[in-house]
């Protein structure tokens, strides 16, 4: 690093430059710092007159319900009363199903790709997966909403509840209810985790290539079949990069909007089941927030944003730490 | 049932596996990338370049979206590149290595990665949000491309600081040796030596934001018309798709495949772009 | 018994140990990284319970020689053998050989220490547990004598639950020669073990080999000449992918019987 060494020559332009290029850097910080003091001013009317009901409402039990408390998840702009349980639900729950479901299929390509695959075909098979990781989200969101979500409900959701419908109480049956229409938790989940699958596929791969090859070597020379070497060399071996890695897809999938507004069916209560339908912090934003009715309705999306922001800022901050602790 | 034959067998599912596995990813992008061409190109005709976005059941094309597109993504990026290059300068050439310096670098990162809809809704309480002195108080095309260089700026950063890290020390000292100064050093040698990789990364960072929806729906907004004047609300591809797409009409679902496939065509063709240079670059060595 | 092979460039000379002493033996093997061509003819006849030393300049094929032995190399596409590896009269270079018992049967330790990311004791189980199912019992006491016959065991018995990648360079590959011996192979491969270590590690790990010697048979490659001079009974004098000359240590290191292999022990190029 040359940041001691002095110019031999005296140069005007030297501090000029230093300054703004100085400038620029805390441009940044101060980019930064205005996203947040904006969340939290806009948020705050919101969050000062719900307190902690945005986040937790209880209310009073129904008739005949057997629980000691129920939750209540009111979203509604007539009576402007806002609360964020629903959204949060649903913003972290689709985005564990979506890791759940990306997850060994992103380990399977990676794996593939570095020990099974022919040489002629791994290069263009790796860059094409790196190329498909940088197609916009909003091309995943519209084919979940042309194409996927209605063949979905017309080949899988559909007999599902017919077969289901035989036994109205079992528990399968509860997982399945939902309205027929292919817009529900679980299918935005499916496009969230193919809208992640080809960035974690990509840099899982990388981190496999990483591994040095001698070590790869010694454990195959001890007789170790392939399945052998990955689990228990191969993926031991960059552990903590991989999770590093899970945590970077899920930041991605927490705060990712367009690839789920089209397809979560955005309603404002918990989902009671697989196929119901839900929203999240990003969708709920993306949907109301340029028609808010009111002043309070803003000030809830927005400190919706903030919570959202608190939530991706803990999963990387975790995901830098764990990758900077990986030993190469 | 023999060890050995389990612990081969127990290979072989595992091969299956990972080989189904592939199958499935493969498959499932093969499939988005079928629906995106075959639906793209049946919305496609030469109308999409000479005609505004119609309202339903009339007919129409993506001009005014295409170019609202254009104009913010350029200005965001001109905004972008500028204040990236100087800032991963100073990260990489002189204040890196200080408490300050850390600080930036951690809170870049941050910014890297946190949620574009969040960017969007900062920008709003910004430039858009009437109570603010700054604001211009209505949706603009400034709005969005404030919002996408805010996007587009830590990307340029980062890649800048780890282009310029990899450029030999020996180049820094030859230049100073020959009696020239810092900012001379980085511009004329420095910078030239880094050029390519300066390039690929603002090429990233185009072909990120190019595609981005959520930041614009409520800065630029959208706008029905042709509009070159960024003061005013401003129409661009990734929302006129998104707002087609939710319509149950049907001509305007196609606008919104063609609007969806030029989109991809344009980002597949700037990263394919920012690799051939790099990679010419790395076969220059 | 002196068996001459033409070769286009000199002269290959073979005196073979003992008829019936051999556990392994390579016929006329050529060796291919793509089109390049890396080993030409050469042939090697291994002792049992001995220790056999490969040396010759940089890039003369020795550590390539080594790794056909194993078939390390199916690893890499592109790569390829051809010729014979006769072990127990069978062909090691063809489609039918289940490589990963082989690798059981013929250990091999790297340049570099290669502690995989586990305990010290899982390091050395590793191998035991993938071919054979040991009560703890057995599997406590054959890591044990894995551990003192690689001269570790004082070492690390208090910490045989750590992570191996918290040992010292020389302690690390140490390890991985118990590693390779608690599979019980019948030929240990070692490439340039001692490249990445200390003098002092280095003399523990040769005592470790010369007390090894009487249960396992060793083939060593070495840049090392005095190493090879003092451990091995047997030495193969590699130059240019071909097998110069090849003898027992002691009357290659006196009276070399080619001029080239005088010239490079000798000091004269290399």
């Amino acid at each position: 690093m040359s940041a001691e060494t002095k110019s031999p020559r005296f140069d005007p332009t030297d501090p000029i430059f230093r300054w703004v290029s100085f400038g620029a850097a805390t441009l940044l910080l101060v980019v930064l710092g205005g996203l947040i003091a904006s969340l939290v001013y806009g948020g705050w009317p919101a969050l000062s007159t719900f307190g902690l009901e945005f986040f937790l409402k209880f209310k009073d039990c129904p008739a005949g319900h057997g629980g000691h408390f129920c939750i209540d998840t009111p979203w509604n702009p007539v009576t402007d009363v806002y609360s964020a349980t629903a959204p949060i639900v649903g913003t972290i729950v689709s985005s564990f199903l979506a890791l759940l479901f990306a997850l060994p299929i992103a380990i399977g390509v990676a794996v593939f790709l570095t020990q099974f695959c022919p040489r002629a075909l791994a290069q263009p098979l790796s860059t094409a997966v790196e190329l498909l990781a940088g197609i916009p989200s909003i091309v995943y969101g519209m084919w979940g909403l042309f194409v996927f979500a209605p063949w979905f409900a017309k080949t899988i959701q559909m007999p599902l509840m017919v077969a289901a419908s035989q036994d109205p109480t079992s528990w399968g049956a509860k997982l399945v209810a939902g309205i027929p229409n292919g817009a529900n938790l679980f299918t935005a989940s499916i496009i969230l985790a193919i809208m992640v699958l080809p960035y974690m596929a990509s840099v899982f791969r990388e981190l496999f290539r990483s591994i040095p090859a001698q070590v790869r070597e010694a454990a195959f020379g001890v007789g170790a079949t392939p399945f052998e070497v990955t689990t228990s060399v191969i993926i031991p071996y960059v552990k903590q990069g991989m999770i590093g890695v899970i945590m970077l897809g899920l930041g991605r999938a927490l705060g990712e909007t367009m690839a789920v507004t089209f397809i979560i069916g955005n309603s404002h209560r918990f989902p009671k089941s697989l196929f119901d339908s839900s929203s999240t912090i990003a969708s709920t934003i993306a949907n109301e927030f340029a028609e808010a009715t009111s002043d309070l309705h803003t000030s809830a999306l927005v400190a919706l944003g903030l919570i959202l922001f608190l939530i991706t800022f803990t999963v990387l901050a975790i995901a830098r730490w764990l990758l900077s602790t990986q030993r190469y | 049932m023999d060890r050995a034959l389990r612990r081969k067998l127990a290979n072989y599912v595992f091969i299956g596996l990972c080989v189904i596995g592939t199958a499935i990813a493969l498959g499932a992008l093969a499939l988005i990338l079928w629906s995106l061409f075959s639906q793209g190109i049946g919305g496609m005709n030469p109308k999409i370049f000479t005609m505004d976005t119609p309202a339903a059941g009339s007919e129409g094309g993506l001009r005014n979206a295409i170019v609202g597109s254009i104009l913010m993504c350029g200005v965001g990026m001109i905004i972008a590149v500028v204040v990236g290059i100087l800032a991963g300068t100073w990260l990489a050439e002189i204040g890196g290595d200080t408490t300050y310096g850390h600080i930036v670098r951690f809170l870049n990162d941050v910014l890297l990665s946190a949620p574009s809809i969040l960017i969007g809704l900062f920008v709003y309480e910004l430039l858009v949000f009437k109570s603010n002195p700054l604001s211009l108080g209505h949706f603009s095309g400034w709005a969005g491309a404030i919002s996408l260089a805010i996007l587009a700026t830590p990307i340029v950063t980062r890649t800048t600081e780890d282009i310029l890290n990899l450029q030999p020390n020996a180049l820094r000292e030859a230049g100073m040796a020959l009696g020239a100064s810092q900012f001379t050093t980085i511009r004329s040698i420095i910078w030239k030596a880094a050029g390519s990789g300066l390039l690929t990364g603002g090429l990233l960072g185009f072909a990120r934001i190019s595609g981005e929806t959520a930041p614009l729906l409520f800065t630029a907004l959208g706008n029905q018309f042709y509009n070159g004047n960024l003061s005013q609300p401003m129409a661009s591809l990734p929302v006129t798709m998104f707002n087609f797409a939710l319509t149950p009409y049907e001509d305007l679902n196609k606008l919104a495949w063609a609007g969806a496939l030029l989109v991809a065509v344009a980002v597949l063709g700037v990263n394919i772009l920012g690799r051939w240079l790099a990679r010419e670059k790395n076969a220059g060595h | 018994m002196t068996t001459d092979t033409t070769s286009p460039d000199f002269k290959s000379v073979i005196v073979p140990p003992p008829e019936g002493s051999l556990v392994l033996e390579i016929r006329k093997l050529n060796f291919f990284y793509g089109q390049h061509q890396a080993l030409f003819g050469v042939d090697l006849p291994v002792k049992k319970n001995a220790i056999t030393a490969l040396i010759g300049p940089s890039g003369c094929g020795k550590s390539t020689l080594l790794r056909t032995i194993n078939r390390i190399y199916d690893l890499y596409p592109g790569q390829r053998a051809e010729g014979e590896i006769l072990f127990e009269g069978e062909n090691l270079i063809g489609p039918k050989v289940d490589v990963a018992a082989l690798r059981a049967r013929i250990g091999m330790v790297f340049q570099k220490p290669t502690p995989f990311p586990m305990s010290i004791y899982d390091n050395v189980a590793f191998g035991v547990r993938l071919h054979s199912s040991k009560s703890k019992a057995e599997l406590d006491e054959l890591v044990e004598s894995s551990l003192r016959k690689a001269a570790l065991w004082d070492e690390v018995k208090d910490k045989l639950h750590k992570s191996g990648l918290g040992l010292s360079g020389g302690q690390q590959q140490r390890l991985c020669v118990a590693r390779g011996i608690a599979v019980n192979p019948e030929i240990l491969l070692l490439d340039e073990p001692a490249s990445a270590l200390d003098p002092i590690s280095t003399a523990k790990l040769e005592d470790t080999l010369e007390e090894l010697k009487s249960d396992y048979t060793i083939v060593i490659v070495t840049h090392n000449l005095q190493q090879a001079a003092r451990l091995s009974n047997y030495t193969g004098f590699m130059f240019l992918g071909k097998m110069v000359e090849f003898g027992p240590t002691e009357e290659l290191f006196v009276k070399p019987k080619v001029d080239k292999t005088g010239d490079y022990i000798g000091g004269r190029f290399g």
